[in-house]
């Protein structure tokens, strides 16, 4: 079974921005995305920083998941634009709610999918080792992000296996609904995470030792480049 | 090997990542729900209660002291990464250090224990609904106001007054320990059997 979503790339080039640079650009689009308003300078700013995510995902050739991203966001954001400025009432609630669903959660998870994209596990931990993070809160980091989509993997088979005994055909309660898919989710993760402790076990991975690397981690001129853009927007921002 | 029953691991490590990852989508399942107006008061609670049954789990998997709290603070630095206000990381920071204390008060083996530790430790929720109140209140109402329009706002404000927030968090640790014997009771019947709690 192919996994059509997958987090950190297991090999090939080197990374397209700094894992630091990515970080930075994802919080610095989620404070823009969350809290900005709709009006002004800061409506430009949104937009700005929403399409920055499609032109990394043009960058790294994923063209058709960045053509779908742009088009989505695009509407979304004439809607913003237009629509919620000039209605009032339950219509403009209604458009908001819409309109606020995307836009207020997709371009920080697209701009996670990128960096997963792009960056191995491997570059993801030495550039947090050069931040001086702790390797506790490292590895458990690094396990998460990986794990996304192995649970949806996982997800999925539960539900195809319970569509082939022919559970699912009887409508189960919500709360029938959410023991049948998540009690065996649960006991696949107890057995992921026993095996990838082995697997650490082997490849002699220890939490006082410290880690070596070949991969090659450093700010280049995209990485300063990217980091002025979003020094700026921060900035411009904070001041309006 | 000798130490391994009072000192973390990689397996450890492990365990907390696999967790979070499971306790994170099971979070924002619900958390969709939060986009309407009437429920963002009570999201807390109906976050809890789901996410109650993947934490049994996690805790019994934890068996010495820092699991909890790193847990808790990855939560955080999830919640940063969303765009969520900064003191986030802390507030969770702190509910996962007062679980794992609860956690520790049962020797990491009453169960009892286990079902208030997840009353404990969903309260690093209420990290997101501080701006909500006191002092922030109306800066944040403003930004409502500017980003999502008077309508939304009003509703909010209107659902939203002062002593909420406390009966927000006594509802949020109801609601934890409700998800608590939830996930007690999943264990009993699943995962004993199994042998895998």
């Amino acid at each position: 079974m192919d996994v059509s979503i997958q987090t950190f790339k297991t090999s090939g080039e080197r990374a397209l921005l700094d894992p630091r640079t990515s970080i930075f650009a994802i919080v610095v689009i989620g404070v823009v995305m969350v809290g900005g308003s709709l009006t002004g300078i800061e409506y430009v700013l949104r937009v700005i920083s929403c399409m920055i995510p499609a032109a990394l995902l043009y960058a790294v050739k994923k063209y058709k998941v960045a053509t779908i991203y742009f088009l989505i966001m695009l509407f979304i954001m004439i809607i913003e634009g237009t629509a919620v400025q000039s209605t009032v009432g339950a219509l403009n609630l209604l458009f908001v709610i819409l309109s606020g669903v995307v836009s207020r959660f997709i371009p920080q998870f697209m701009m996670g999918y990128c960096f997963m994209c792009y960056t191995k596990v491997s570059e993801f931990v030495v550039s947090m080792e050069r931040m001086h993070v702790p390797s506790v809160i490292t590895i458990p980091l690094s396990v998460m992000f990986r794990f996304f989509p192995t649970i949806a993997e996982e997800n999925r088979c539960v539900i195809e296996a319970m569509k082939m005994r022919r559970t699912g055909t009887k409508k189960p309660s919500l709360l029938q609904k959410m023991e049948y898919e998540l009690v065996p989710v649960m006991m696949q993760t107890v057995r992921i995470s026993d095996e990838l402790s082995q697997a650490a076990m082997t490849k002699g991975m220890g939490l006082n030792r410290k880690r070596s690397h070949i991969c090659k981690v450093g700010f280049r001129a995209i990485d300063y480049l990217m980091l002025i853009l979003l020094g700026t927007i921060l900035v411009l921002f904070i001041i309006y | 090997m000798d130490n391994k029953k009072n000192s973390l691991t990689v397996k450890d490590c492990i365990n907390i990542g696999v967790f979070a990852a499971l306790y994170i989508v099971i979070f924002f399942v619900t958390s969709f729900i939060g986009y309407i107006p009437i429920m963002m008061a009570i999201l807390g609670v109906a976050c809890a209660v789901t996410c109650g049954i993947p934490l049994m789990l996690f805790f019994s998997k934890s068996h010495v002291f820092g699991m909890v709290s790193i847990m808790g603070a990855i939560m955080g630095i999830f919640m940063i990464l969303m765009g969520r206000p900064w003191y986030c990381i802390f507030v969770a920071l702190a509910a996962g250090v007062a679980a794992d204390c609860v956690l520790k008060n049962g020797n990491y083996k009453s169960i009892n224990k286990a079902v208030i530790a997840s009353g404990v430790f969903s309260l690093w929720m209420m990290g997101m609904e501080v701006p909500l109140y006191f002092g922030a209140r109306d800066t944040f109402i403003e930004s409502i106001k500017e980003g999502y329009g008077e309508a939304y706002a009003e509703v909010i404000v209107k659902i939203t007054p002062n002593w909420m927030f406390y009966a927000t968090i006594v509802l949020t640790f109801v609601g934890g320990i409700l998800g608590g014997l939830l996930g007690k009771a999943v264990l009993k019947k699943h995962f004993k059997k199994a042998g895998m709690a």
